[in-house]
């Protein structure tokens, strides 16, 4: 690890404070959920462009639409389901289908939400974001790419939807530069691809160095999602041909449908996903939930052995 | 004044016919809804918006957004009636590729604000759209047409909340009543007497009027904002189907598919209208 572990809201609600500091275009859309992104700070230094607007989503969505009209960034944060399943016709049609300058960031993404139980849950989120045309899905993996997205989402033309997660991350990238689309490479190797996403990324690091004297593994960081890094993901896999992929997310429609649906046209690879099982997660501590799905550092590096071990027919 | 009414009759007859050329190109369309709204439409456009064909992109303009995105044809036939789109477009209506696509669609069509259709979704956009134009600190007006089908839609309640708490009274909504959905009769549906109670709880300042009467459309537009401080909804009594006779007042206008002589009927009392409009004009 580089710097200290962060609250990935504060880091989140800093950078949109700075980023509106400097840019008179960025506005703040609350639902009621404003000072829990960690956007309290904007409401002071810029209460002119902090909009409360109470608990509603579909609503809060097409004033974001409407206000880019303007010439305005808005930024929506908000409990992940509520921003992506609650008003998703909206964010498809008035944002992703009129092509707007909106974004939208899902915070508490995965079950960070942990103990509040699947209501609160967002396993999907990759899913339905990435099934709106035109729409760039970011998931930073660490305090410095929180920072360099949030300035690369304001900088980009058009819809865009981030996750951020809970928990506390450490930071794992040594300076904020973050380029929409394009991986990093955290450990190279040869025996077998491993790709993860969002603030997964520091557990599947520590996963990767606890077994990097039996398995040579190739680690790729996304922070984003969409578009994917297609280049890096398809130059990696033919070396090793074996990939790995790790998310906080359903198996069904996230990063490793994405990499399946990419690598499908390619020979000679073989994909296995570790993410989470298409049902209900139930409430409970962040670490056991994580822990029950193979998703913490133990469980992680399980799985990077057994695939190792993975016979690959030969044909 | 007397004139200015007479004007926009003529305005309106003309658009009536407009929305039977985009028949004659296509056969097929939302006309009832078209033309229960297609009064308040001219009114918008031809009495409260200022707006020429080289304003439609800047950031000043009024604004006008159809809710109810399957009454598109009233739209297109105000553009065009307006001189905002030229005529000839009409023609296109139906056709692969043609700019005035079923509900309407912003990238394609000079005029259209927000990709509507689906329902419920142009009073938040509109709310967003007064908000940007009060913190650009510039003096654009926002109008809304809504049916009273989707008022069921919880979305407009959303939006219907932030106006009046954000004191957005630059945003004028237009509800056009004709009372009927494609299930029947929208009591029936599902009841949302009253509106313009309804709305007045919410915050708002409301008329009610016929909106099929140019003179009472007219006055409304004069009136606003209704009140200081307050967004401005126009509970509009309407007609499905206004100004054809074969389906005035029949669910069936919602979704009408004429035959060639039901059309050429339809033609004649649009084009009789159109004399009669002309007529009053120069007596006015």
């Amino acid at each position: 690890m580089i710097g200290e572990v962060q609250d990935p809201r504060v880091t989140f609600g800093k950078a949109v404070a700075e980023a509106g500091d400097a840019d008179p275009r960025v506005v703040v859309l609350s639902a009621d959920s404003g000072g829990s992104s960690g956007l309290g700070g904007f409401a002071k230094t810029h209460p002119e462009r902090y909009l409360e607007f109470g608990i509603q989503e579909h609503g809060v969505t097409g004033v974001a639409s409407g206000l880019s009209t303007f010439g305005f960034i808005p930024v929506f944060c908000a409990i992940a389901p509520f921003v992506t399943c609650r008003n998703f016709e909206a964010f498809r049609n008035d944002v992703g289908y009129m092509g707007q300058n909106v974004k939208i960031v899902g915070r508490n993404g995965g079950f960070t939400y942990s103990d509040l139980g699947a209501t609160h849950h967002s396993l999907e989120d990759y899913a339905l974001t990435r099934m709106i045309p035109g729409v760039v899905v970011l998931a930073p993996q660490d305090p410095a790419e929180i920072r360099g997205a949030v300035a690369a989402m304001l900088k980009h033309e058009g819809p865009v939807y981030m996750r951020i997660g809970n928990d506390p991350i450490p930071q794992i990238f040594p300076g904020d530069t973050f380029v929409i689309g394009q991986a990093k490479r955290l450990r190279e190797g040869s025996g077998l691809t491993v790709i993860s996403t969002g603030y997964v990324t520091p557990r599947v690091l520590d996963a990767v160095d606890l077994v990097s004297e039996e398995v040579d593994v190739d680690l790729l960081g996304l922070g984003t999602v969409v578009p994917l890094d297609e280049e890096a993901i398809i130059t990696s896999a033919m070396r090793t041909g074996r990939v790995l992929t790790v998310e906080e997310h359903y198996i069904r429609g996230g990063l490793g449908s994405a990499v399946c649906e990419l690598l499908s046209g390619v020979p000679g690879v073989i994909v296995d996903r570790l993410a989470v099982p298409h049902a209900y997660v139930p409430s409970g501590r962040y670490a056991e939930i994580t822990a029950r799905y193979g998703l913490d550092v133990d469980g992680i590096a399980a799985r990077i052995r057994s695939m190792a071990q993975l016979k690959v027919p030969v044909g | 004044m007397t004139s200015d009414i007479a004007a926009l009759e003529l305005a309106a007859a003309r658009a009536r016919r407009f929305v039977l050329r985009m028949l004659e190109a296509h056969h097929a369309g939302h006309v009832g809804g078209a033309l229960s709204a297609i009064d308040m439409v001219v009114g918008v456009y031809r009495r409260a918006m200022q707006l020429s064909p080289g304003m439609l992109a800047s950031v000043d303009r009024d604004r006008f957004l159809l809710s109810a995105g399957h009454k598109a044809l009233a739209q297109y036939a105000v553009l065009a009636e307006a001189g905002l789109v030229p005529e000839s477009i009409l023609d296109t209506y139906g056709q692969t590729g043609s700019a005035l696509s079923g509900h309407p669609d912003m990238h394609k069509l000079p005029g259209i604000e927000a990709n509507t259709g689906a329902l419920g979704h142009g009073l938040p956009i509109a709310c967003g759209m007064a908000l940007g134009a009060r913190l650009a600190g510039v003096g654009s007006r926002v109008f809304v047409v809504m049916g009273d089908g989707e008022l069921p839609e919880g979305s407009n309640w959303e939006g219907a909340a932030i106006a009046a708490h954000h004191r957005l009274d630059q945003l004028t909504v237009f509800v056009d009543v004709n009372g009927l959905q494609i299930s029947g009769p929208t009591a029936d549906v599902m009841g949302m007497e009253s509106i313009a109670a309804k709305f007045e709880a919410f915050g708002w300042a409301t008329l009610v009027i016929d909106g099929n009467d140019m003179a009472s459309v007219a006055d409304a537009l004069d009136q606003l904002p209704l009140e200081a401080g307050k967004p401005s909804a126009i509970i509009a009594r309407t007609v499905k189907g206004k100004g054809i006779s074969a389906i005035e007042g029949a669910v069936s206008s919602h979704y009408w598919k004429p035959s060639p002589a039901e059309l050429a009927v339809a033609i004649e009392e649009c084009e009789v209208a159109i004399q009669t409009a002309q007529a009053g004009l120069v007596a006015s």
